[in-house]
């Protein structure tokens, strides 16, 4: 075996440059695979992803339990019921809570209420209430103009991690409303939902005076 | 058995039936076993078992091809270093997961630590049948022999593989249904994370270490002072490549049992594909390093130096690329089919160190034996199986037993 012992400085030389090129290739190699991901958050703002029967925008981040966070620019979260749960409740009143009251993660933080039923649905963050909505109801805009209240949250890292969003929040969607097509009609299975989307107040077509029982298995409460 | 309808006699719970054979009387039960896999499965162990008893009375002699000169054969080139390597995921996700907290991973957590417990469990069992006396391996433990790299290699298979059995008593417990244990164990999961952490650091790294008294036996090529950070960077490479592998066939084919979970697995082969990406890269310039380090690079222009650059060309920087191409682009197809040829890489790695490249000058060349084959793939069969057949019935793809989610839901309901 030949062994260059002479070449040792040209060998050290090839060693240095070796471990300077990984430096600056790797600077251009880590822009290049990240260089994506703005890139897709981008595409994912523009196109918003249709969910059959019940929207979901982007930017969005979904509590199992059916209610919604979105990170505002000045760092309040704003939160409100999903697009499912609006049309699964219909327009009742929602008793929200007051300005300055501390709302958890996954406990009961509101109610929609008819009478002496009531079902109450989950805070998708903790935090501190800032402000309420008390414009009229929009069940046709539950993202938008339909929004319920505002956090101040203290801890929103840890609680976004625990939200759906994306590809998830869609299917966390889906698994519903295929549940909710067995329920309507549970011997044909997929057949109904074909002619159209649900109106709103479906617990009360399906489960009559017994709507918030349904309701509050589909909100966890 | 909740969903029985009104009028039909719901049987008593037996575990027999419901735990074991997933519902359905024996006889229905075995007929559902004959399916093409089975079948071959079958095949391989009719073949391979009794080869693996013919080892122990007859000798190694009389099953293989090795020698004096050539000790080391496929038990230990492909059993051994190749199943260790890929069993590397177990300590890889669980250390993204219980010490960076990287939570949205702990739906694979549970697959890769199932795969490291038998990955390491199918090599230990390779490595008893090729050990000519393996009742011997007693000796390697407590005879102290603390300047030999053996001794922190058999010291670590044991204390990781006892690890990986502890972290396994928990789904294995759930199933059970032991709620006893299952807070403490809980508990001591993450003590068990870094436990395997260590151990898996200090064996994937001694594996390597193995060769650095064989500076002239292993080819300059493959041969470098530091070639157990190779092993260890590698190792990790690994875990990744297994993990983004396994859990897409997992997925695939246990689909039932992760049906409503909401794991977003296309999301979690992007992320893992990234770190990937990173870890190949580092891995191609250490590969360099290596062959610049010890003056090699003349034996890149031989039949020897086609081969590594096969290797370093098509099985690391190859993938790399793939894995920054599918993450920049989210293409979660590119990242698999990168992930799948990261795995035959490290594979390939492997068998290069241990068996290719090794004694490359010696006049006469090693080749294995068929009944030697037949054993290594015996023991991959039986991999497969028990995989399979645990993952049908314990909670790995999801976090709680079937019986117990189906009794929240009764609650619930």
């Amino acid at each position: 075996m030949t062994y260059d012992l002479l070449s040792v400085y040209p060998a050290k030389a090839l060693e240095y440059l070796l471990g300077a090129g990984y430096l600056v290739l790797f600077v251009f190699f880590w822009r290049y695979v990240q260089g994506g991901a703005k890139a897709r958050a981008r595409a994912a703002a523009r196109t918003p992803v249709p969910t059959g029967w019940f929207g979901l925008p982007a930017g969005v981040h979904l509590h199992p339990g059916h209610t919604w966070a979105r990170v505002e620019p000045d760092g309040l979260v704003t939160v409100g019921m999903d697009d499912f749960a609006t049309k699964l409740v219909g327009p009742l009143p929602v008793e929200l809570p007051p300005v300055g009251a501390s709302v958890l993660q996954g406990e009961a933080a509101f109610a929609v209420t008819d009478g002496a039923r009531r079902a109450s649905l989950a805070a998708p963050v903790d935090g501190t209430v800032v402000a309420v909505n008390t414009a009229p109801p929009a069940p046709d805009d539950p993202y938008g103009a339909g929004w319920l209240f505002r956090v101040k949250p203290p801890r929103l890292a840890a609680n976004l991690r625990q939200l759906l969003t994306g590809s998830a929040a869609h299917r966390l969607l889906e698994d519903v409303s295929e549940g909710l097509a067995r329920r309507m009609n549970p011997e044909l299975g997929l057949v109904l939902q074909d002619g159209g989307a649900p109106i709103t107040g479906i617990a009360r077509t399906i489960a009559g005076d017994d709507w918030d029982a349904l309701a509050r298995e589909y909100f966890l409460s | 058995m909740a969903e029985a309808a009104p009028g039909v006699a719901t049987p008593a719970p037996s575990f027999l039936r419901d735990r074991i054979l997933l519902g359905r009387t024996p006889r229905e039960y075995l007929r559902a076993q004959l399916t093409p896999f089975n079948l071959v499965a079958a095949a391989i162990l009719a073949v391979g078992l009794p080869l693996l008893v013919l080892r122990f009375w007859k000798g190694l002699g009389a099953t293989t091809n090795l020698s004096q000169t050539a000790p080391w054969g496929i038990w230990i080139g492909f059993d051994m270093m190749t199943g260790i390597v890929l069993a590397a995921g177990g300590f890889t996700i669980g250390a993204a997961v219980q010490i960076l907290g990287l939570e949205r991973y702990h739906a694979i957590e549970r697959p890769a630590i199932l795969t490291a417990f038998l990955g390491y469990v199918m090599a230990v069992f390779g490595l008893l049948a090729d050990l000519g006396r393996p009742w011997n391996i007693i000796q390697a433990l407590f005879n102290y022999g603390t300047a030999s790299v053996l001794f922190e290699v058999a010291w670590c298979v044991m204390c990781y593989t006892t690890v990986l059995l502890l972290e396994f008593t928990l789904p294995f417990f759930e199933w059970l249904g032991w709620q006893r244990f299952l807070p403490a164990l809980r508990k001591a999961l993450i003590a068990l994370t870094v436990l395997s952490v260590i151990f898996s650091t200090m064996h994937q790294s001694a594996l390597g270490s193995l060769f650095l008294i064989m500076p002239t036996r292993l080819h300059p090529l493959w041969y470098t002072p530091t070639i157990f950070v190779l092993f260890f960077v590698s190792a990790v490479i690994a875990g990744i490549c297994m993990v983004i592998v396994e859990s897409t066939l997992s997925h695939r084919v246990f689909a039932d049992r992760v049906k409503g979970k909401h794991v977003d697995v296309d999301a979690l082969t992007l992320g893992l594909g990234k770190a990937g990406a990173l870890v190949t890269f580092a891995y191609f310039f250490l590969k360099v390093q290596g062959v610049v380090d010890g003056h090699a690079w003349h034996h890149l222009t031989t039949g020897w130096g086609a081969w590594f650059l096969v290797e370093l060309l098509g099985f690391v920087l190859l993938p790399c690329l793939l894995f920054a191409y599918g993450v920049r682009h989210a293409k979660v197809r590119v990242v698999r089919i990168a992930a799948a040829i990261g795995v035959l890489g490290i594979v390939l790695n492997r068998i290069n160190v241990s068996i290719v490249a090794l004694n490359w000058q010696a006049p006469q060349r090693y080749v294995p034996s068929w009944m030697e084959v037949m054993v290594s793939l015996t023991l991959v069969t039986i991999g497969i199986l028990l995989f399979r057949w645990i993952i049908h019935r314990m909670p790995i793809l999801s976090d709680a037993a079937p019986a117990d989610a189906a009794a929240q839901h009764r609650r619930r309901a």
